[in-house]
């Protein structure tokens, strides 16, 4: 699959101040998530992306072309932005057909448009009313309705959950999926990591203006060898399971959660440890309840490499 | 102690926002959840001493909430949603500040607001000027001044709102301590479930302006008895069969995740034996349990 | 105890019920005020007349000393009612309470109104009455010192220097006249500036639309007047109107041909308005969304 956003060294300095510095990626069809500290370079990114600011060094390319003063690379993206940038006074349905003449689209299209995205978004039945009067969630799904409503093959959305109740957030990161389904690129910026996590595996962690890893959660998470897996088991003989894997040398610690029967290793060989304590548990003695692994998330991922 | 609300009804004009809402909450850490519009800040307003309802009666930290709104003020720490603070002052000031208009003296104020700065992180940057903080840092002043008067009721409104994930992580910990406490009562607003999840023993589900859902997280979150999640590794066509053969009934979702649903008389051992003769390993074994969000959209009544 | 306790701990003392409860508003207001950029040299600028007017009642009392018998001196250096309100009611002096009440006064609402501050007020026992009371407390504190105070002081060093109880014989109501007119200026001061503040979250604005109204009346009331000569146009200005009533509380003739008890009722009624708006546009102000 060919890149369809593609970096060659990017790099973006304001005055002295760092915004990205020798970012070289290519991302793919599908969804993929982007996050990192505040500061490290992640709306430089999107202002470059969507052309909205020139780089330092290096180029920028979507579908091959450049994005900067290019009118025909601007009709494949879509941008839902983390700020609310509304014209107040204009209805919902004006402001959606304003951008779509924008694009340059004829008056039935635009109005067909209109009703689509507004009809995905659930906004269909307050349409009329003025943006001054919508609720953050509704000014949210307002601004995703204006990044699809041109049908991009690029999305960019930058804090897209923001303020939206738990089942809005269900709906909008089912339609996300979609998206991403369709074979559309779509880059999610969020803070919140178990939500990037619900929508996708693949991440771009950045950190002081610099990509700091690249690739699948599981993926990453497996090369951090600074930090072994660690391993929950539950078992009704905490004792009697620890004794039997503390003999073995890739067993770097055990450390037992006596409120709940649990015992923690720590372990850089997992394909070992596994296939011993599957074996374990296949014994007529041996009790083992539950089997987790609680560092094997986004959340253990950005603390191991970015940690304070 | 405690909130105890019996049958609250409360309108603004045509608009009835609370109807019939009885809630008793025993300290601890409680999330209070709802779509837009359930009437969450209604019933907020009314158990913080700002309203008064038109129906029903209560008592919050044991103070009558018609009659002694002053008092339950005296004794409440509120975490706003929204940025705020005021130019020209420092941390200290502002938190000392803050802890007399609740009625600490004012030495006492000071002592206090050091001490608790020093609790939120903020310590060594207390003495600086309040238009220099960060997002992350004022998110923190906020936790502050809620507290530095001791609260008995502490309420907090998207806590973790305009964090990066570092900030997230560490204010949700702060927050977890202090609810460790058991006698201090915190109720936490929330649309991220994680964070919930996280803290909270105990939540409040409101819709339309009823009380949908509400109980202890373990409870709600039914552990159905026979429904495990596992993640193997190897060649897993073999051993599904086997299984299967064995009675139960296994789906694979699109995380790689097995769904197995284990028949009464099937103990776990038998899935590990099946797994070792077909050489799987196994690398997740987890009862599952409805997520929050499950509950949720139970509660709210949609799909 | 060998080790303290680590993590959130309690606070063990007791919380008070202050009888003003607003008292630490106030504290912080004049601090803050102090700390703004031209806020103490306008301060000490408007004590300036305070200190003339002293020096003044001094030279008036050794007159003789200096044996100054210049044409007219003496009438002007004559320290009776007049001479206060020249103090009190001159455009000088008003104009410096102006200047005082941008400087500490735009942003007493207006800031906190910007910057969501009021919900944490309003989260502790406090009630809109007593925010507005210790705000107007800060306003009523720096009024006081150039006003009420040196007034008093006026009264006490004239006595002090003329080594008679004299004066106070021949106008016994003259410390009343100084207390209560005090009251009128800082009293409409305070509910004007706190109005303005509340009006919107800009301080830069505020602190213009304060200075625009007080001198737009005065310019509109110029206008009308040299068109038509009326003196009833003087009710269009602020400054005309407590220039009025200055001089009626000192006795004195009033500058224009109009009578004092409207311009009160002028004062007043913006006070009363004043006192609406706010209510209003605090009154609007949520504490939980």
């Amino acid at each position: 699959m060919s890149a369809v956003i593609a970096t060659s060294k990017l790099s973006k300095w304001y005055g002295n101040v760092l915004g990205l510095s020798d970012v070289t990626i290519s991302i793919e069809p599908g969804i993929t998530g982007l996050l990192g500290p505040n500061g490290a370079g992640k709306s430089t990114f999107f202002n470059l992306l969507t052309g909205q600011l020139k780089p330092s060094i290096g180029s920028l390319t979507i579908f091959g072309e450049p994005v900067r003063n290019n009118s025909r690379a601007f009709r494949r993206i879509g941008l839902c932005p983390e700020q609310d940038a509304f014209y107040e006074e204009l209805s919902g349905w004006e402001f959606l057909t304003n951008l779509l003449r924008l694009q340059g689209y004829g008056p039935t299209e635009i109005a067909a448009r209109a009703e689509k995205a507004l009809g995905i978004v659930e906004l269909l039945a307050d349409k009329g009313r003025i943006v001054r009067s919508y609720s953050h969630g509704m000014r949210q799904r307002l601004k995703f309705a204006q990044a699809i409503a041109h049908d991009p093959q690029v999305l960019i959305l930058d804090e897209p959950l923001n303020g939206l109740d738990p089942l809005g957030k269900r709906k909008l990161i089912r339609l996300i999926k979609d998206f991403g389904r369709e074979g559309r690129t779509v880059l999610v910026s969020s803070h919140v990591l178990p939500e990037i996590e619900a929508l996708t595996a693949d991440i771009i962690l950045l950190h002081h203006g610099k990509i700091l890893a690249v690739g699948g959660i599981q993926n990453i998470r497996d090369l951090i060898d600074t930090h072994p897996h660690i391993i929950a088991v539950r078992s009704s003989a905490p004792r009697a399971l620890a004794a039997h894997f503390v003999g073995e040398e890739y067993v770097l610690n055990v450390h037992f959660e006596n409120s709940r029967d649990s015992v923690l290793f720590e372990t850089t060989n997992r394909d070992r440890f596994f296939e011993r304590l599957t074996r374990y548990a296949a014994e007529p003695a041996a009790a083992v309840e539950e089997v987790t692994s609680p560092d094997d998330n986004l959340q253990a991922v950005f603390d191991y490499l970015v940690g304070t | 102690m405690g909130i105890e609300l019996k049958d609250i009804r409360f309108s603004y004009g045509k608009v009835q926002a609370l109807d019939g809402i009885d809630i008793r909450l025993e300290g601890g850490a409680v999330g209070l959840l709802g779509p837009n519009g359930a009437g969450k800040s209604t019933l907020l307003k009314i158990m913080l001493g700002f309203l008064r309802p038109d129906q029903g009666e209560g008592r919050v930290l044991d103070y009558d909430i018609r009659t002694e709104q002053t008092l339950i003020r005296r004794r409440v720490g509120y975490m706003p949603e929204n940025d705020c603070f005021i130019p020209g002052m420092d941390a200290v000031t502002f938190t000392a500040y803050f802890g007399e208009l609740s009625g600490m003296p004012r030495q006492e104020a000071m002592k206090r607001a050091h001490d608790v700065l020093f609790y939120v992180g903020l310590g060594e940057s207390r003495y600086r000027q309040l238009e220099t903080y960060s997002a992350g840092m004022k998110q923190r002043l906020k936790l502050a001044q809620a507290i530095v008067h001791d609260p008995k009721l502490l309420f907090l409104d998207e806590p973790t709102n305009n964090l990066d994930p570092q900030g997230r992580k560490e204010i949700l910990e702060l927050i977890l301590e202090i609810s460790s406490k058991k006698d201090i009562q915190v109720l936490i607003s929330s649309h991220i479930l994680p964070d919930i999840e996280f803290i909270c023993s105990y939540v409040v589900i409101l819709n339309k302006g009823r009380v949908a859902a509400k109980g202890e997280l373990a409870n709600l979150r039914e552990a159905s008895f026979r429904l495990f999640e596992l993640k193997v590794k190897g060649e897993p066509a073999r051993f599904l069969e086997r299984i299967r053969v064995l009675g139960c009934k296994v789906e694979e979702t699109e995380d790689m995740i097995l769904k197995v649903y284990m028949p009464p008389q099937l103990e776990r051992k038998a899935i590990f034996q099946t797994a070792v003769e077909e050489r799987i390993q196994v690398r997740q074994f987890l009862k599952s349990r409805t997520s929050l969000e499950d509950v949720f959209a139970k509660a709210v009544g949609v799909d | 105890m060998p080790i303290a306790e680590r993590g959130y701990i309690h606070w063990d003392g007791e919380l008070l019920e202050r009888r003003r409860p607003w008292l630490p508003i106030t504290r912080q207001g004049i601090r803050l005020a102090f700390k703004r950029k031209y806020f103490k040299f306008s301060f000490f600028v408007s004590l300036v007349p305070a200190f003339g007017f002293l020096v003044g009642i001094y030279a008036a009392e050794k007159i003789q000393d200096f044996k100054l018998k210049i044409e007219g001196v003496s009438t002007i250096l004559q320290v009776n009612p007049g001479f206060f309100r020249a103090y009190f009611a001159g455009d000088f002096l008003l104009f410096m309470m102006l200047m005082l009440m941008v400087l500490s006064g735009a942003g007493l609402i207006a800031d906190e109104l910007r910057h969501n501050a009021l919900q944490l007020y309003f989260a502790r026992p406090l009630t809109k009455k007593d925010y507005f009371m210790g705000k107007a407390a800060i306003l009523v504190f720096f009024l006081s010192l150039v006003t009420v105070v040196p007034g008093l002081v006026f009264i006490i060093c004239k006595l002090i220097f003329s080594g008679s109880f004299r004066f106070l014989a021949d106008y016994p109501w003259i410390g009343l006249s100084v207390i209560g007119f005090s009251a009128l200026v800082t009293a409409f001061f305070s509910f004007y500036t706190l109005m303005i503040s509340s009006v919107s979250k800009n301080r830069r604005y505020t602190a213009i639309l304060l200075f625009a109204i007080y001198i737009f009346s005065d310019v509109l009331f110029g206008i009308f007047y040299a068109s038509f000569r009326n003196p009833y146009f003087a009710l269009l200005s602020i400054k005309a109107n407590l220039q009025q009533v200055g001089a009626a509380f000192f006795n004195v003739k009033a500058p224009y041909a109009v009578s004092w008890i409207y311009s009160l009722a002028v004062l007043l009624t913006l006070c009363a308005v004043s006192a609406f708006i706010l209510h209003k546009r605090v009154k609007g102000v949520e504490v939980i969304k």
